[in-house]
C-alpha cells in the first residue's frame, strides 16, 4: 500500500521555490530553536581539588545534589569536576572547592586569581591573614575554635573542656536534623566537620549562582565578598569576613557528645559571630 | 412543655450560633492541642494527640479540626464538638504545615521528601503529589482554590502551584530558609518570610514577580507566619527570636507597629472579623490575644509546651 498518498494531518502545501513566506517561516522557526537554546540549562562548572574519596568531596557531592535540584527549578545544571594539583582549569569554571595541603590551596589561589578558591578543610590562621581576594575558607580556623572553647570554659567553669567543631552528625536544631539525614541517607556515614565544610563551600556558589543569575567567576567572586545570608542549617545567616572566613557558629563537644553552640549565651552575644576568630587582616 | 422544646432547642442553638469562638493550638512538646475560649480566653479543653504536633486547620464547613501530627506521620481528625480524636490518616514522613482547600482537600509540605502532598481527609487517599524543593514547609491556598504556595526552606524559593492541574506554574527565588507564605484575600497576591534572611517579601502571584520586600530592622527577628489582615491593609508577621508581632504596611511592607509578646513567636490565627489576632509564643508556653486595633496584647494564655501551630473556629 506504500504507493497510497500518506495521510497526512495538514493539506499538502504547494511545493514550488522557497518564497518569501518560507523564508520568514524558516526565520520564525531559527528563532523559537534560539530561544529555546537560551532557555536551556545554564551549565555551572565547578572543579573540586583533593582526594576525592573523603569526607569534604561527598559533602560537596552532597551540596551539588541540592545545587541541582534547585537548578531544576531555574533553569540551571552544575557539575563538579575533580582536578589535578597544577592542573589548569576547566575553561569557565565557576569556582573550586579545595580539600588539599596549604601548599597545594596556595598555588591554586595564585593559578586561579579571578576565580572564587573555597578551602573546607584547612584550619590555619595564617591562611585567612593573607587576605587573598579569591580565598574563602568554610572550615573554621584554629583561633575561632579556641576562642569558642574559651567561652565554653567561662559559662562552664568546673565543667569538662569542650572541643569546638563546626558541625556534629547529632545536632539537630534549626533544621540541621534535616542535613544529616540527607547526608547519611546518601552516604550512610555520619556528616563530619569536612563534610560540612564541603556541602557549604558548594551551597554558597550554588546559591550565589542562582541569585546572580550567572556562572561567571568574576561576578560570583565580587558577590561572596558581599552581603550574604547564607543558610549553612546553623540557625543565622552566614556570610565572608575580610579575610575570606565564613562566620559561623561553632559546636561545642564533649566526650563526642553534642554539649553547646557558640557564641555561648551568657558569655557573648549569641548572635555576635565575630566574637570568635579574628577578623583583621594583618598578622 | 412539648411545646417548650422547640423553643428551647432553637434557643440552644441560637445559643451554639453565638457561642463565642474558639482557639485550637498545637502544643509540639506538649504532644498535646489546647481549646481556648475566646471570651474569656481560658483553656477549657487539652487534648492528647500523639508526638509533635504542628500544623493545624479546620474544615471549610467547620466539621473537622486536622492536626499534623509529625511523629507519628499521619493527620489526626478532631471532631470540634466532642473534642475526640476521630480517626487518623497517613500523610506521608514528618508533616509540618498544611493549607485546607475550599474543598476540603489538604494541602501538605513533606519536609523529608521535597514533596507537597493533596490528600482527602473524608477518605485519608493521595489526590496528588507535586515534587517540590528541599525541605518543604509553608503552604497556603488561596481562597478561590485555584492556586496554593509552597515554601522550599532549603532551596530558598516559593513555587507556585496551580490547582486542579497540580502543576508548578511559577518558582521564585527569596531569601534564605523560606517558612511561611499566605495569599491575600483575592489571591492575586502572596506575602512570605524568609527565617535566615530575616525579611518579607510580596509577590504577584499571576506573573510571579517579587513585587515588593523588607527586611525586618531587627536583625535577631526570625521571622515565621504571616497573614495579611481582613480588611488587607496591614501584615501580621510573627518575628520568632523578636519576640514581637511585626504589624506591616501592606503597600509600602513599612512596619508600623512592633506589638511584644511572648518568647520565640512562630504561629498567627485571626478570628473572623479580625479584630483579634492569637499567636503561639513557643517557648514561653503561651498564647498571646492582640487586639488588632490597638496593637496592644490583651491577654496571654497558659498553653502546654512549645505552641505552634493556630486556628480559631467560629
Amino acid at each position: 500500500m506504500s504507493h497510497h498518498t500518506p495521510h497526512r494531518r495538514f493539506p499538502p502545501r504547494p511545493s514550488h521555490q522557497p518564497g518569501r513566506t518560507t523564508w520568514l517561516r524558516l526565520c520564525f522557526l531559527l528563532l523559537c530553536a534560539t530561544a529555546a537554546a537560551s532557555a536551556q540549562a545554564l551549565e555551572v562548572k565547578l572543579a573540586f581539588l583533593g582526594e576525592t574519596d573523603s569526607a569534604a568531596h561527598r559533602g560537596a557531592m552532597q551540596g551539588l545534589a541540592e545545587a541541582q535540584a534547585q537548578g531544576e527549578f531555574l533553569g540551571l545544571t552544575y557539575s563538579l569536576n575533580a582536578i589535578a594539583p597544577g592542573s589548569a582549569l576547566p575553561a569557565d569554571t565557576s569556582a573550586v572547592v579545595v580539600a588539599a595541603p596549604a601548599a597545594t590551596l596556595e598555588a591554586a589561589v595564585a593559578a586561579h586569581t579571578g576565580v572564587p578558591v573555597l578551602n573546607a578543610v584547612l584550619v590555619e590562621d595564617a591562611l585567612r591573614r593573607q587576605c587573598r581576594p579569591n580565598l574563602f575558607h568554610t572550615q573554621a580556623s584554629t583561633e575561632m575554635r579556641r576562642d569558642a572553647e574559651a567561652q565554653w570554659q567561662k559559662a562552664n567553669p568546673a565543667g569538662p573542656a569542650a572541643r569546638a567543631q563546626v558541625w556534629h552528625p547529632d545536632f539537630t536544631r534549626y533544621a540541621a536534623a534535616q542535613l544529616n539525614k540527607r547526608y547519611r541517607d546518601t552516604f550512610n556515614e555520619a556528616m563530619t566537620d569536612e563534610a560540612w565544610a564541603g556541602w557549604a563551600a558548594v551551597k554558597l556558589v550554588s546559591d550565589t549562582v542562582a541569585r546572580e543569575q550567572t556562572a561567571e567567576a568574576a561576578t560570583l567572586l565580587s558577590a561572596l565578598r558581599g552581603r550574604l545570608a547564607f543558610d549553612g542549617q546553623k540557625g543565622v545567616d552566614l556570610s565572608f569576613r575580610a579575610d575570606g572566613q565564613l562566620r559561623q557558629p561553632l559546636l561545642l563537644v564533649v566526650d563526642r557528645a553534642l554539649a553547646g553552640e557558640a557564641p555561648v549565651r551568657g558569655v557573648a552575644d549569641i548572635e555576635d559571630l565575630d566574637s570568635l576568630g579574628r577578623i583583621e587582616c594583618q598578622p | 412543655m412539648k411545646k417548650l422544646i422547640p423553643v428551647l432547642s432553637l434557643l440552644c442553638a441560637m445559643q451554639a450560633a453565638h457561642a463565642a469562638p474558639r482557639v485550637f493550638v498545637t502544643n509540639e512538646v506538649g504532644d498535646s492541642v489546647s481549646v481556648i475560649d475566646a471570651g474569656t480566653n481560658k483553656v477549657t479543653a487539652t487534648i492528647a494527640v500523639g508526638k509533635r504536633p504542628r500544623g493545624i486547620g479546620v474544615a471549610p464547613d467547620g466539621g473537622a479540626i486536622y492536626v499534623a501530627v509529625s511523629g507519628e506521620n499521619h493527620i489526626a481528625v478532631i471532631d470540634p464538638t466532642s473534642l475526640a480524636v476521630l480517626r487518623t490518616f497517613p500523610s506521608g514522613d514528618d508533616p509540618e504545615t498544611f493549607a485546607v482547600h475550599p474543598n476540603g482537600n489538604l494541602y501538605i509540605s513533606n519536609e523529608e521528601d521535597a514533596k507537597a502532598s493533596v490528600f482527602n481527609p473524608a477518605t485519608g487517599e493521595r489526590v496528588a503529589e507535586i515534587k517540590v524543593g528541599i525541605e518543604p514547609e509553608g503552604v497556603a491556598v488561596s481562597a478561590d482554590g485555584i492556586r496554593a504556595v509552597v515554601t522550599s526552606e532549603s532551596t530558598n524559593m516559593l513555587h507556585i502551584i496551580a490547582i486542579p492541574e497540580h502543576k508548578i506554574v511559577a518558582n521564585i527565588l527569596v531569601g534564605a530558609r523560606p517558612r511561611a507564605a499566605s495569599f491575600s484575600a483575592d489571591g492575586t497576591l502572596a506575602y512570605a518570610t524568609s527565617e535566615i534572611s530575616g525579611e518579607v517579601k510580596k509577590v504577584d502571584v499571576a506573573s510571579g514577580k517579587i513585587v515588593g520586600k523588607m527586611p525586618l530592622a531587627d536583625d535577631k527577628a526570625k521571622p515565621k507566619d504571616i497573614l495579611p489582615s481582613r480588611d488587607g491593609k496591614q501584615l501580621y508577621v510573627a518575628g520568632g527570636r523578636a519576640d514581637r508581632v511585626f504589624v506591616l504596611d501592606e503597600q509600602t511592607l513599612e512596619i508600623l507597629h512592633e506589638v511584644p509578646v511572648g518568647k520565640r513567636v512562630w504561629g498567627l490565627a485571626l478570628n473572623k472579623d479580625g479584630s483579634r489576632l492569637y499567636t503561639t509564643d513557643g517557648a514561653s508556653d503561651q498564647v498571646s490575644v492582640i487586639d488588632t486595633v490597638a496593637h496592644k496584647v490583651v491577654a496571654t494564655v497558659p498553653v502546654g509546651k512549645m505552641p505552634w501551630g493556630i486556628v480559631v473556629v467560629e
